[in-house]
Parts: C-alpha cells; sequence; structure tokens
C-alpha cells in the first residue's frame, strides 16, 4: 500500500514536471499516465487514474486503449509473472464497493489476455504465461458467487424469498419433473400462442417410460454404489494397514 | 453449475419502463489487428455476440474512458467444414466483429506484441551447451580421420 502510494507520487510528479516543460509523451518509460496500477495480485491498492493532459495531442495517444495490452516491458517475454486467483474466502471478505472495483479490474485483465491469445495465434507464437486466463476467470466466478450469496441473504431478510425469480414445479409432456421460473412477457398466457403450444401435463402412455427410467436410474445408483465397495475393498487388500478399524467392544 | 454459461435474463422492457443499467457485465472485448488495412482512427475489436453498437460505446467510454464516434458492427459466421477423426464436422464459433471510429481526431496502429528481445544469460549459455553437444555428436558419428572421409561400410 506505501509503495504504490509512493510510485503514485513519483508519477505525479512526473507528469507534472512534463507539463511544465511541455515534453513529448513519446517514450515507454513514461508508461501509460491513465493506465491503474496492475491489481491483479492480491494487495488492492487504491490508485486513482491521473488526469488527461488535454493541451498536450499525439498522434498515437490511445488514452486507454492501451490497457488492452500488457505493459510494454513484457511484451515478447515467454513468462509473465502473476499471483494466484483470488478465493472465496478473501472475496467474503471484501465490501461491495471492493468487489465491484475488482470485477472491472479482472474484466480489463481478462480482455487484456484475450487479446495477447488472439494475437499470439496471429503471429503463430506461444502465448506467454495462459494460465492468467484461467485465474481470472476463476476469481470472476468467485466474486459471483459471493455477490450472489450476499443477494440471496439479503432478499431471505427482506422478503423471505431465496430464489430472484419465482417458479413452480412442473411436469413436461415426457413425464420429467422440473423446476420452471416464470418468465415476463408482455401478454397474459392466454394470449401468448408459442406458450399454449407447449404441454405441461402428460398422457396416461408415459407411465410405462417414467416406471423403466426409474429402473434405469436405480440400476445405475446399484451400479455406481457397487462399484465404490469393489474399489474399497481392493484398496483394503493392497493397504492392509490403512484399513478404518471397525468400532469393536 | 455453469453460472456464467447461461444466457442472462433481463427484466422485460415496456414503454415508459426505467432503462436497464448492468451492474456487473460478463462482455469481453478484445482488440485484433485487421486482416483488411483500415483507416487510422478505426480499431477492429470482437466482441461478445450479446453486445448492440450503444453497449459498446458505452462500454469503451465508460470502463475504458476511450472517445468514440462511430461503431459498426457484424457478425462473423466460422465454418462448420472441418472434420474430426470421427467424421463428425466441428464448427469453428460464431464471433461478432465491431469496427469503432474514435473521437477526438485521434489514432490507433496496432503495436507489435512481440519484438525481438536480446537472449539473457540463463538462455545463451543453453544455447552454447546445446551447440557444443551437438558438435560432439557430429564428431562421434564422423569414422577414422585416417580414412579420408571415406566410409566404414567399405571393407578394409
Amino acid at each position: 500500500m506505501a509503495a504504490a502510494g509512493a510510485m503514485a507520487a513519483l508519477c505525479r510528479r512526473l507528469t507534472a514536471a512534463l507539463r511544465v516543460s511541455g515534453a513529448r509523451l513519446g517514450s515507454t518509460a513514461a508508461g501509460f499516465p491513465g493506465l491503474m496500477l496492475n491489481l491483479f495480485h492480491k494487495n488492492l491498492a487504491k490508485v486513482e487514474p491521473f488526469h488527461q493532459l488535454k493541451f498536450l495531442h499525439t498522434t498515437l495517444s490511445r488514452k486507454g486503449l492501451e490497457e488492452f495490452f500488457d505493459d510494454p516491458r513484457n511484451w515478447g517475454e515467454k513468462n509473465v509473472k502473476s499471483g494466484d486467483a483470488w478465493n472465496i474466502k478473501q472475496l467474503r471478505g471484501k465490501s461491495s464497493e471492493d468487489l465491484h472495483k475488482l470485477w472491472y479490474v479482472l474484466l480489463k485483465e481478462k480482455n487484456m489476455l484475450l487479446t495477447l491469445e488472439q494475437e499470439s495465434k496471429r503471429q503463430l507464437r506461444p502465448m506467454p504465461s495462459p494460465e492468467r486466463l484461467e485465474k481470472v476467470e476463476k476469481s470472476m466466478k468467485n466474486i459471483d458467487l459471493v455477490v450472489r450469496e450476499r443477494e440471496i441473504a439479503l432478499r431471505l431478510l427482506q422478503t423471505g424469498h431465496e430464489k430472484p425469480v419465482p417458479g413452480e414445479w412442473r411436469n413436461d409432456f415426457l413425464g420429467r419433473t422440473y423446476w420452471y421460473t416464470y418468465k415476463e412477457w408482455p401478454i397474459p398466457w392466454y394470449l401468448n400462442k408459442k406458450y399454449k403450444k407447449r404441454k405441461f401435463y402428460y398422457l396416461p402412455h408415459v407411465n410405462h417410460f417414467i416406471r423403466l427410467r426409474l429402473e434405469k436410474s436405480l440400476r445405475r445408483r446399484v451400479r455406481r454404489q457397487n462399484l465404490e465397495k469393489t474399489r474399497q475393498k481392493v484398496l483394503e487388500r493392497k493397504f492392509p494397514h490403512l484399513a478404518v478399524k471397525s468400532q469393536s467392544q | 453449475m455453469a453460472t456464467g454459461a447461461r444466457k442472462a435474463v433481463y427484466p422485460l422492457f415496456q414503454l415508459g419502463g426505467p432503462q436497464l443499467r448492468i451492474f456487473r457485465p460478463n462482455f469481453y472485448m478484445l482488440v485484433v489487428r485487421p486482416g483488411v488495412p483500415q483507416p487510422e482512427d478505426t480499431v477492429q475489436f470482437r466482441v461478445s455476440m450479446e453486445m448492440t453498437k450503444v453497449d459498446i460505446k458505452n462500454y469503451l467510454e465508460k470502463i475504458y474512458n476511450v472517445p468514440v464516434a462511430a461503431v459498426r458492427t457484424r457478425i462473423q459466421y466460422g465454418a462448420n467444414n472441418k472434420r474430426n477423426h470421427k467424421n463428425q464436422r466441428v464448427k469453428k464459433p460464431d464471433y461478432k466483429v465491431a469496427y469503432v471510429q474514435l473521437g477526438q481526431g485521434q489514432t490507433f496502429q496496432f503495436p507489435n506484441l512481440f519484438p525481438e528481445k536480446e537472449q539473457d544469460t540463463e538462455t545463451r549459455s543453453f544455447d552454447d551447451f546445446k551447440n557444443t553437444y551437438m558438435e560432439r555428436e557430429k564428431q562421434r558419428q564422423k569414422g577414422d580421420p585416417r580414412r579420408g572421409g571415406v566410409p566404414d561400410w567399405f571393407g578394409l
């Protein structure tokens, strides 16, 4: 946090000096003034993006399109180091505002990695460290789960309902029972031709097939349980010293 | 449960209803190098299929702070001709391409993301090691130098 603050102060002084001298921001060493620090790693440093230099206009200024690409120092590298993905337990401790900001940081990172992936396919080169994509996807999924959990808790307290959209158990024409969520329509159901064609009931001749399906599922379950038992027996035979001692009086 | 894979359901819009606001958009956008040379202010993107021109404009302006003048989109159909080892057709995924013209007279040139970098000492030493090993192997393959390059297959 302190290092990020010091870096921010240094960058601010640098841009101020450049503004005074009126020099061109052509060199890549100056970096991208509008780019936030790489917040992919665990420490969430809150760095505000710097204000654009309005009177300075360069033809190559991408003003944010640079965020679709990695740090120029990493271009051409074989491996780029990156931290671990965000864990659900870590995310549960963050405030909603933090999660919101983190979501956008991860989204921009994902865009950058996808750009890199496509470009590497185009140039027929290996993408440096493709595991970053999986980490970002996992982190985003975790954030989604945490936000969903919080929404469900709030909804339960306020309304008593768990699901955001109401629904009910219905049968389809094959006799299967499934959870049907209500959909929003601008017209009532009795004027909806497409909806009226759907059948939420089954005729008596389907009972035979329901019975067959039930038998099949029971047979699968028994097969799975027998497989588990035989695997357990094989392991006990191979490693008798690791067998769980049954409680004997 | 594939939370991201299934289609998101948005509330129905009717005249006079509230503007739809998405708080954590899961849309991706990636910059691609144009196959056909584009004008300098045009950037070519591949975007999620559900995004509209208005969506793309707002996305770039709000998230990336890029001024956008115009957006044109098209959907590229991915071919279904290739076949796998089971003779089943393998489909290349469809994707939406967006051509965005930047505002305020900005230009964009797709950068070279794989510049030639000088090798560091590790790779250089490994290359030297490899070269010496190959030379030694070649020397072993050669026959007796006193025979003047004649292979050992011949008698005497």
